[in-house]
């Protein structure tokens, strides 16, 4: 293995040093770096030229210039980079950081999104083929799969931001429209849950009456500009999830299991109250370090109390701390919300991943990142949502003919272990290509959608570059995603071995 | 079913949750929809001319003003290098800095006395004496003398090098043999006076003061004292560590400001933070000797073009300059009320210019002039640039734009109109008399440019008419080195200059040998015009000057003039105070009087 590994890297060394003398040529080709100053009547056009050319480098021939990099570039593998300075003398590995962070935060949390939702609408269609599930939701990710992404954004930001923030002023929702939506929201539960004529009739009428009660009640309460939870809802919440999940997985008389997953709800409550001060005005690492104790305590508790059954009261348990944990943050969001609304009226802005200079306290930038977070995460997701689905859907078909799913329902399997245990999990495989492919895409930066939503990132610097025809932040982009796709191509073929022990290299 | 048993725990849970919680209405009672904006058309302080306007006594309002004009991210304090010099740039380096002149919104030059006064003292040598305002400090309280003088002048000296290049890296370097001397007078003293070796027409707007000598000095090695004797001795040596802090220091990572006691501002505001790719807050400077600031910040965002509106709408900006497009202003439109959009011309015209080279046709004035007589000019105008800018006109001059006082004047004494219809007739028969219908006139431009290649297909449909045989040579690499333009392949070139505001710049354009005379023209009369006007001080020799080479321009039939390109802003009708301007400083050139009306 280690062998191959190395094998491996070696041949992309080789690729990525023709493939970047390729592109340094073709960038510096790419066009004129003087051609702002051509069209200039400055009295001192020729000494702007004269002195672009010096910094440039122009006078040089391709090879000299390209070895001027190279050598600065080279010695990244000492730790040492020197990706040279930009066409503004401003050096390049500053750029790229903020580049890439600024594109991570952009394209990481929609991809990750993107790839569960993704895999999840693929497997239910896949097991509800044919039906008229299957038909609407095909039809939507195709849609979506061939939105323009300028276009989506421009109606994304009329429609949730713009017209938001006018609607949050004095939210309102007539009886009509909370009808209507309430007849939506009744006909996609009944086509979610399907089931008999008799029981989707029954979803959807629950359904239909429940949501519009809920949003006038939610206008009632000036939701949405006070929302509130409070400790009695979260236990409930938290109480009816545990009680779920062991009912759905072992059933409630296995008391090893259940008692885990109720202790772990008293505790969420005993946090609440003991966390609450805290909360109040955290940092990251609380957060971080409460999440990791969420998980880690129930778990604990599943293990000393599970027995035979420690690895599923362990993972209930954690499941349970997780979403309690979750719960306290949403109150505590909540609790912010009011005072988030005075510093920012128009919560949800149309450029920017931050609002410059706002004051407030932790939760405030908090919410202030998540709503400059929420369109481009939003648009991005529900456009990579298709490939994920479709290949899901596929493979999941595929898997579901060959034999041994025949055999597994033969001998008497429960469809659900059937179809998680013995199906999903081979047709995971072909998906792993595809989610290696597309994180090493992700690093390239979504360009547009950086563009329209006004965040500098990697495919900004990318472009920049280009059009000034720049080569050093054009090749430092080659650098990060050129190294990103061969790392991520070497890391597929290490997960495939992994999901299947067949596959040896 | 046991999946049944559990959606309906659910649904009964859910039911429960909200009884035990008892929820009650959160908050105060909801506030009233917001209440429609009023229209203010050019609200606040009306300007009586085109420079700054008296917003009479005013205090700085602690508030933020959001602008964006455009994409490009701020690069550095110091925009004074070729590496940093652009106008994305200078549009938040402008408000740190104040010179001794500025430019109104016709271009017009008027004095700053907030930071001091001038006055030509003599003719000859041109002699000008300044006198800093006794009040006038940098923002870290030490004052502004003649030694900051010194510094803006040893910046544009290239005879300070070391060797083989400026020591000072600056895109301005003409000073050190305009004015050997530079600025004299007492270093630590508030008046100087510069002497010219020849007569400057422009010597109004020569920069005489940019950044803090002081920083500059210290960061130096030097005391200030030793940095204004070095600078005035020619003591490259000694300057050297100065001149590379000068050319760097201020240079920084994207995000990161440099320490705030390097970078002191002599202007209404100063740098107060950077979030690397996205924005620049400029805030108040307290120690501002003049009018103060009428709101403490302003943020620049760095936005692309087309999310401007948007955001506009949405009050993440609140003043934007996108590109003029019809798309753009019918976006604005649509926001009624909430937005004032500011429409006019601006500085950059656009022009068709003939190709002298020796061989090419277009050294026949006949030509040229059948040419002239079949362009469609008004009618460019009227399908191109009104749907922008509905006040736009035929422009038919060089040197002055429609919207400045003496155009009127000096077209008058030029031009008698005979282009202004088109006449293909008369082309038709200059082209038979010459022999030459069917010749082949090449347009060169550089492409893609939807505009460029609408008006060329505009003046073929015309010319075609006449018997010429319009040719679309727009080509991405025009201008290049080895292009069309250097190759001489092509008739006439479409192109546009930008206006400096310079009164002798257009020397470089039309007289024989200079660098921007692309089509190589030549008339002996038009260089001593020139000669003679770039010798002058006298704005009244300058007008006349100008109405004679225009003239000649025409009946020689350099080029031909079409339009000014149309500007396009908006602000929010709550800002008070946003006024557009035809200068390359663009909107934000008042910022400091901005104000969100109460």
């Amino acid at each position: 293995m280690l062998k191959f590994i190395l094998k491996r890297l070696g041949s992309a060394l080789g690729v990525l040093l023709a493939a970047s003398l390729l592109l340094y040529v073709l960038v510096i080709n790419s066009g004129d770096p003087l051609a702002d100053l051509r069209e200039s009547n400055a009295d001192n056009r020729e000494y702007l030229m004269e002195q672009r050319i010096g910094y440039m480098e122009l006078d040089q021939p391709w090879y000299a210039r390209y070895w001027g990099w190279l050598s600065g570039a080279s010695k990244c593998l000492i730790g040492q980079c020197d990706l040279g300075r930009n066409i503004n003398g401003i050096e390049v590995s500053g750029l790229l950081a903020n580049a890439a962070a600024s594109t991570l935060r952009l394209v990481l949390l929609a991809t990750i999104i993107a790839a569960i939702l993704g895999i999840a609408i693929g497997v239910l269609t896949a097991v509800r083929q044919y039906s008229g599930l299957d038909y609407i939701v095909t039809f939507l990710t195709f849609l979506f799969f061939s939105l323009p992404v300028f276009w989506a954004a421009v109606l994304l930001k009329n429609y949730m931001a713009i017209e938001f923030n006018d609607w949050l002023v004095a939210p309102d929702i007539s009886l009509t429209t909370s009808i209507v939506i309430g007849v939506v929201a009744g006909l996609v539960m009944q086509m979610l849950l399907a089931g008999s004529l008799k029981r989707r009739a029954l979803t959807f009428v629950v359904t239909a009456a429940f949501v519009p009660l809920m949003l006038q009640y939610s206008l009632w309460l000036n939701f949405y500009r006070y929302p509130q939870m409070g400790p009695a809802v979260i236990v409930v919440l938290t109480a009816l999830l545990a009680l779920s999940v062991t009912a759905m997985s072992v059933g409630l008389k296995e008391r090893r299991v259940l008692v885990p997953a109720l202790i772990t709800v008293v505790l969420v409550l005993g946090m609440y109250y003991a966390t609450f001060n805290l909360m109040l005005d955290p940092n990251a690492w609380i957060l971080v370090v409460g999440l990791i104790l969420a998980v880690g305590i129930p778990a604990v508790i599943g293990k000393l109390m599970g027995g035979r059954l420690s690895k599923m009261a362990m993972g209930l348990a954690a499941v349970v701390g997780f979403t309690g944990a979750s719960l306290t943050l949403i109150d505590h969001l909540f609790r912010a919300w009011p005072g988030f609304l005075q510093i920012k009226s128009r919560p949800i802005s149309t450029i920017g991943s931050s609002t410059p200079n706002l004051q407030g306290g932790f939760w405030d930038h908090f919410l202030d990142n998540a709503t400059q977070l929420l369109l481009p995460t939003i648009l991005l997701a529900i456009i990579s949502l298709a490939s994920y689905s479709r290949y899901t859907r596929s493979s999941m078909l595929e898997v579901q003919q060959q034999d041994y799913i025949r055999t597994a329902r033969s001998k008497g399997l429960a469809e659900r272990t059937v179809i998680f245990r013995h199906a999903f999990r081979n047709a995971l495989i072909p998906i792993a290509t595809i989610a290696a492919f597309d994180f090493a895409g992700l690093i390239g930066g979504a360009v547009i959608t950086e563009t329209v939503f006004g965040w500098k990132g990697m495919g900004e610097m990318f472009t920049t570059g280009l059009n000034n025809v720049d080569p050093n932040p054009v090749m430092a982009f080659f650098l990060v995603t050129g190294s990103a796709a061969i790392l991520f191509n070497l890391l597929a073929d290490i997960v495939y071995a992994l999901l299947d022990p067949r596959i040896r290299v | 079913m046991r999946f049944q048993r559990v959606s309906k725990a659910v649904a009964l849970g859910a039911v429960l949750a909200l009884s035990i919680t008892a929820c009650s209405p959160g908050g105060t009672d909801a506030p009233e929809p917001g209440e429609a904006t009023e229209t203010q058309n050019g609200g606040g302080t009306e300007a009586t001319t085109t420079g700054l306007a008296d917003l009479g006594d005013i205090t700085t309002k602690d508030d933020t003003i959001s602008v964006s004009v455009g994409a490009p991210e701020f690069i550095s304090y110091n925009g004074f290098t070729p590496q940093t010099y652009s106008t994305y740039n200078s549009a938040i380096t402008d408000r740190m800095f104040v010179g001794f002149s500025y430019f109104g919104t016709d271009g017009q030059v008027y004095p700053n006395e907030e930071l001091g006064t001038f006055e030509k003292v003599s003719d000859d040598p041109l002699t000008v004496e300044y006198t800093i305002n006794e009040d006038a400090v940098w923002s870290d309280g030490t004052p502004i003398t003649v030694a900051d003088a010194v510094l803006a002048w040893a910046v544009q000296n290239t005879n300070l090098s070391d060797g083989d290049s400026p020591l000072f890296n600056s895109v301005s370097q003409d000073l050190g043999d305009t004015v050997p001397n530079g600025p004299e007078g007492d270093a630590s003293g508030k008046t100087f006076s510069v002497v010219f070796t020849d007569p400057d027409p422009d010597w109004q707007i020569q920069t005489w003061m940019l950044h803090p000598a002081h920083v500059v000095a210290e960061q130096g090695g030097l005391s200030l004292d030793e940095f204004v004797e070095a600078a005035r001795s020619g003591d490259s040596d000694a300057l050297k560590d100065a001149a590379e802090f000068w050319n760097t220091g201020w240079v920084t990572d994207p995000g990161t400001l440099p320490d705030e006691e390097l970078m002191p501002v002599s202007g209404p505001y100063k740098l107060s933070s950077w979030q690397a790719g996205e924005s620049v807050t400029i805030e108040a400077n307290e120690a501002y000797y003049g009018t103060p600031a009428a709101t403490k910040n302003i943020t620049f965002r760095f936005s692309a073009d087309n999310t401007m509106v948007q955001s506009l709408q949405n009050q993440d900006l609140n003043v934007i300059a996108p590109q003029p497009t019809v798309d753009t202003l019918t976006q604005l439109e649509a926001l009624g009320d909430a937005v004032v959009i500011h429409q006019g011309d601006t500085l950059t015209w656009e022009h068709l210019d003939f190709n002298f080279v020796d061989g090419n046709v277009m050294n026949s004035l006949e030509l040229r002039t059948a040419f002239a007589k079949c362009v469609p000019r008004q009618d460019i105008v009227d399908n191109l640039i009104k749907p922008l800018n509905p006040d736009a006109q035929v422009m038919n001059a060089r040197e002055v734009f429609p919207f400045q006082e003496n155009y009127e004047e000096v077209v008058a004494a030029a031009y008698d109109g005979r282009f202004d219809e088109v006449d293909i007739e008369g082309a038709k028969t200059i082209l038979e008399e010459q022999d030459a219908v069917g010749t082949e006139v090449r347009i060169g431009y550089s492409a893609p440019n939807e505009r460029r290649t609408n008006q060329v297909a505009q003046i073929k449909s015309s010319c075609d008419e006449a018997g010429f045989n319009i040719v679309d040579a727009g080509d991405p690499q025009f201008f290049a080195p080895g292009g069309t333009q250097e190759r001489g392949d092509y008739e006439v070139a479409l192109f546009a200059w930008a206006g400096s505001g310079q009164i002798a710049s257009g020397q470089n354009i039309y007289s024989t040998g200079k660098p921007q005379n692309y089509g190589q023209f030549s008339n002996e009369a038009v260089d001593a015009e020139w000669a003679t006007l770039a010798a002058s001080l006298d704005p009244a020799v300058h007008l006349e000057q100008i109405k004679k080479i225009e003239k000649l321009l025409w009946d020689e039939l350099y080029g031909i003039p079409v339009f000014a390109h149309p500007g396009l802003d908006a602000s929010s009708s709550d800002i008070e105070n946003v006024r557009f301007t035809a200068t390359q400083n663009g909107i934000v050139w008042n910022a400091e009087q901005w104000l969100r009306a109460e």
